[in-house]
């Protein structure tokens, strides 16, 4: 389910079957690496719509959380996103991100943390974005029902 | 060769006829196509979309078929991949199942599930179907799959919308 007025009307009919929270976190710059995080968020925004389309039923995607390259705050806004969201019954909390700059902040959160490289589709034909992009998602997907096994 | 003598009067009026058949043909062409144009009208396939998948391929497995499409949202026209699990069944019939579980709309996947084998599964709740699309009692989904009309043309497959069906 995506953050729009349909699919959260879904959501509060069935809230008890969505355990799965996804929190797409993309960094902005304005320095050399702008262009950069542009194409970070413009894969991860494809790979996570993917996702969603996929397992609808149980994962709820959220907004993006945008936030200002190497600005100290945004761990503690973070983790107060992710307290909400626990709250709210969502037992699994997933963030997408290609911004490192998290994987040392990885222990500080409960949630579970993916760090993908990010690829830069610009210059790509349709066909191979896709494939590529498929690739990328089925690992995902695996990634998420083993997950979901373990309870 | 015999030496025929074209006259002027004779070269004026083949010229003037000449060029006034053409124009009479540049008026009259347009209109003979507008007045026959349900004729020339080729077969369109309406709603149904084509797919890559050949008639021929079609076996008793399902087997997965993307296609694509464009889909317009308002203002916002969007290149959109539908998916459908087509199989012969028992009857030799082409069945084209939607993806889509009718429990919160994951996409199902066929035979998957080690513990149900030969089932189409939803790997969000643990959903089950029959192969003929029907859903399993006792599991989420509270309807059969939605089925595609289908359609052969140039020996491809084509589907249309996806209809739901009465359950179980």
């Amino acid at each position: 389910m995506r953050w729009v007025a349909a699919d959260v009307e879904m959501y509060q009919k069935a809230a008890e079957y969505v355990d799965t929270a996804i929190v797409p976190l993309l960094p902005v710059s304005f320095g050399d690496d702008m262009k950069q995080n542009a194409s970070m968020a413009e894969f991860i925004g494809i790979l996570t719509t993917q996702l969603e389309k996929q397992f609808k039923g149980r994962i709820f995607l959220f907004p993006d959380f945008v936030y200002i390259k190497g600005h100290e705050a945004s761990i503690k806004a973070l983790k107060e996103w992710e307290n909400t969201l626990l709250d709210k019954q969502f037992k699994h909390v997933f963030y997408v991100t290609s911004d490192s700059s998290w994987r040392q902040q990885e222990k500080e959160l409960t949630g579970n943390l993916l760090w993908l490289p990010s690829l830069s589709l610009e210059h790509m034909q349709e066909q191979q974005k896709v494939s590529i992009v498929e690739d990328q998602v089925k690992q995902l997907l695996s990634l998420f029902t083993e997950k979901w096994q373990e309870d | 060769m015999s030496k025929h003598r074209v006259s002027r009067r004779q070269f004026l009026n083949y010229t003037l006829t000449g060029v006034g058949g053409f124009m009479a043909a540049g008026m009259l062409m347009p209109m003979v196509r507008f007045a026959v144009d349900p004729v020339l009208k080729g077969e369109d396939a309406g709603d149904f979309i084509a797919t890559p998948l050949k008639i021929a391929d079609i076996t008793n497995e399902p087997q997965k078929v993307n296609f694509s499409f464009t889909q317009k949202d308002a203002w916002y026209e969007s290149e959109e991949t539908g998916t459908a699990w087509v199989f012969k069944n028992e009857g030799g019939e082409i069945v084209a199942l939607s993806p889509v579980c009718k429990h919160l709309g994951c996409v199902v996947d066929w035979n998957t599930d080690k513990k149900n084998p030969n089932m189409f599964f939803c790997p969000c709740h643990y959903g089950l179907y029959e192969k003929d699309g029907m859903n399993v009692k006792g599991t989420p989904p509270l309807a059969p799959l939605d089925v595609y009309p289908t359609k052969e043309k140039d020996g491809f497959l084509y589907v249309g919308k996806a209809e739901p069906r009465k359950g179980a």
